[in-house]
């Protein structure tokens, strides 16, 4: 990086941490602490919930889309649904009875033993994938960078922790706002000079095409193939609109991270009005993130694209026994590549028109290219899965930085090296401000004999909110030495729990009949099951998406509850 | 935090009208997305 992307990096960096620390005056109780004494308006509830929704990899999305076009989108269809049965349901529940965190309710509902195993169980999810959400973007930019995993961890994980320990619930609000507004404004950048770099007459509409014909502009599918539905297919417009749904009303209403963010609203209308206008927002912004990728990929039909974008991956083919089999193969590489590009912009010198045979011709030669550039990449990916060279096969997190690296203008690229920071920040300032609450309200306070004072219980939650910290970079470096076993692992650990968590909210909210001990046994044994059913999974015997997990989770609690109920007559019910 | 003091819905006479809103939203993406990749692919 040159001296300028450092200067835009560090100044951004220390100017969000110093306004973290501006904003971090409260009042030193819980409700300062954890609820901003319920004090903060809708916009800043909505870009704390979008903060904390979008991670680091969210805005390395634009790689998701080049390789496999934009259908990840369809992911997001069951959000606004699921935004209205919050608004209708949740938000006013959790608001009237005052609480801290998602699972009080639980209690006050069933029982301590179910608050107790759900609060456990998204500590568990939630510190591993905080741990992971600062692994993952580490890992790209030190491979990128050259930088030491170690220390990259820590300024990834560490530097939020001052602001947040500090402040609170406020710092991470307040910095999650002008976090938000540094990345749209760096994703705008970046959108802009794509189209600007294009060649001189082809322009957005043009690049369109190009992307449409290499079925990139993918963004309905329905997952159906010649032998039917394809249950493992992990983005169609089905597993969006009802895998999506189960997935976010699970994320938003049950998940303490964000349940913690549209607490702090002022009142029931601030708090809905949040969550309405991300229900609006949400699906736009991630389709344009998408439309980049296209952008980019429409851009490398006119420029040298590398056949693999992770180059530390192919420094490591490089020196082992495929050196000489890598060589031949970038030779023919390059000379495909040079007859493209060359092709490509004749094709523009001779005045691009829709429709006319030099058109046909470059969708022609997009095609073709497409095809050759995939058997030549599958090789590379056979070579780098092989036992001797475990290498990670997998470089889509790698093509838009490398874009951005290769052909965005200096200060730019420290401004997107930032934005990767601060996208990884604010998602992480939620989770520890989260993992404290819980920590201290439903373990902590609750199972304490002695009585504490507001002022200890605010103490006890800053060294939470640190310990936290800790035990997420030590996590994130956990993943590093594992590999990608571990990620892969966290990765789905989501969707494993997250089902039966909502199982148990959806019972606790529209099943009043259903009692403690019914509940408390449905949750166990459906888990097991989940947990039955991934291993099959894992083991190839089943083949199913892992959205699938969740709707089964849900509703096997739902269902099994219902039926445990009739056995369970004395059990404690709602009311 | 007056908790449930139901405060006034900005821009609608109901709640209920925000989550036509956003639903008709949702919809009206999902009939641009379907065009969108048809008139591209």
């Amino acid at each position: 990086m040159s001296g300028l992307d450092w200067f835009v990096l560090t100044i951004t960096l220390l100017g969000i941490i110093a306004y973290g620390l501006y904003r971090s005056r409260t009042t030193q109780n819980l409700e300062g602490y954890f609820l901003c004494n319920n004090s903060m308006p809708w916009y800043l509830v909505l870009l704390s919930i979008m903060g904390t929704q979008a991670s680091a990899i969210t805005f390395l999305a634009p790689g998701q889309s080049y390789t496999d076009g934009m259908r990840f989108v369809q992911l997001y269809f069951g959000l606004p649904l699921a935004m209205v049965v919050l608004c209708i349901t949740f938000v006013p529940v959790f608001h009237k009875l005052r609480v801290f965190t998602a699972y009080e309710f639980l209690e006050k509902r069933f029982d301590l033993k179910t608050r107790t195993l759900t609060s456990f169980l998204f500590l568990l999810q939630r510190g591993l994938s905080t741990g992971i959400s600062i692994s993952a973007p580490s890992i790209i930019l030190s491979s990128i960078l050259g930088w030491d995993i170690f220390w990259t961890n820590v300024f990834m994980g560490g530097l939020l922790i001052i602001y947040t320990v500090t402040g609170g619930a406020k710092a991470v609000a307040y910095t999650q706002q002008l976090q938000m507004v540094i990345i749209l404004v760096g994703m705008g950048l970046a959108g802009y000079m794509v189209i600007h770099r294009l060649p001189e007459g082809v322009g957005f509409f043009d690049a369109l095409h190009i992307g449409g014909k290499a079925g990139k502009l993918n963004v309905i599918t329905t997952g159906t193939t010649d032998h039917g539905f394809n249950l493992n297919d992990k983005y169609n417009i089905w597993i969006g609109l009802i895998g999506g749904f189960f997935l976010q009303l699970s994320y938003f209403g049950t998940d303490q991270s964000q349940v913690g963010r549209y607490l702090t609203a002022k009142s029931v209308g601030e708090s809905r009005l949040g969550l309405l206008m991300n229900g609006l927002v949400k699906i736009p912004m991630q389709f344009l993130i998408l439309l980049l990728g296209v952008m980019v990929f429409s851009f490398y039909q006119y420029h040298r694209e590398p056949v693999f974008f992770n180059q530390s991956q192919l420094s490591l083919l490089s020196k082992s026994k495929y050196k000489d089999s890598l060589s031949v193969l970038n030779k023919e590489y390059n000379a495909m590549q040079e007859v493209k590009v060359k092709q490509m912009n004749l094709l523009v010198t001779d005045n691009l028109q829709k429709g006319s045979p030099a058109w046909q011709q470059a969708q022609s030669i997009v095609q073709t290219s497409e095809d050759q550039k995939a058997k030549f990449r599958n090789t590379v990916k056979r070579w780098l899965k092989d036992k001797d060279i475990n290498g990670d096969d997998n470089d889509t997190n790698y093509i838009f930085l490398r874009f951005v690296f290769d052909h965005l203008p200096k200060g730019l690229i420290g401004l997107l090296i930032a934005v990767i920071f601060l996208a990884a920040w604010g998602s992480i300032a939620a989770a520890l401000n989260s993992l404290a609450s819980c920590t201290i309200v439903d373990f902590h306070k609750r199972f304490s004999k002695n009585t504490i004072t507001e002022k200890k219980q605010y103490t006890l939650s800053k060294w939470y909110t640190l310990l936290w910290g800790i035990f997420c970079i030590a996590i994130a470096q956990l993943a590093y030495n594992i590999g990608n076993s571990l990620i892969e692992a966290v990765n789905i650990l989501g969707s494993l729990f997250y089902g039966v968590i909502l199982g148990i909210f959806l019972v606790a909210f529209y099943f009043k009949k259903i009692g403690s001990s019914a509940i408390f046994i449905s949750a166990v044994v459906v888990e097991t099951g989940i947990l039955v059913i991934h291993v099959l999974n894992q083991r190839k015997i089943i083949s199913l998406g892992f959205l699938w997990y969740i709707v089964i989770g849900a509703m096997g609690v739902v269902l099994l509850s219902g039926l445990l109920s009739t056995v369970f007559k004395k059990d404690k019910k709602a009311g | 935090m007056d908790d449930m003091q139901e405060d006034k819905v900005p821009f609608f006479k109901k709640w209920a009208y925000w989550y036509a809103l956003v639903m008709g939203f949702l919809l009206l993406l999902i009939i641009f997305f379907y065009f969108f990749t048809k008139y591209f692919s």
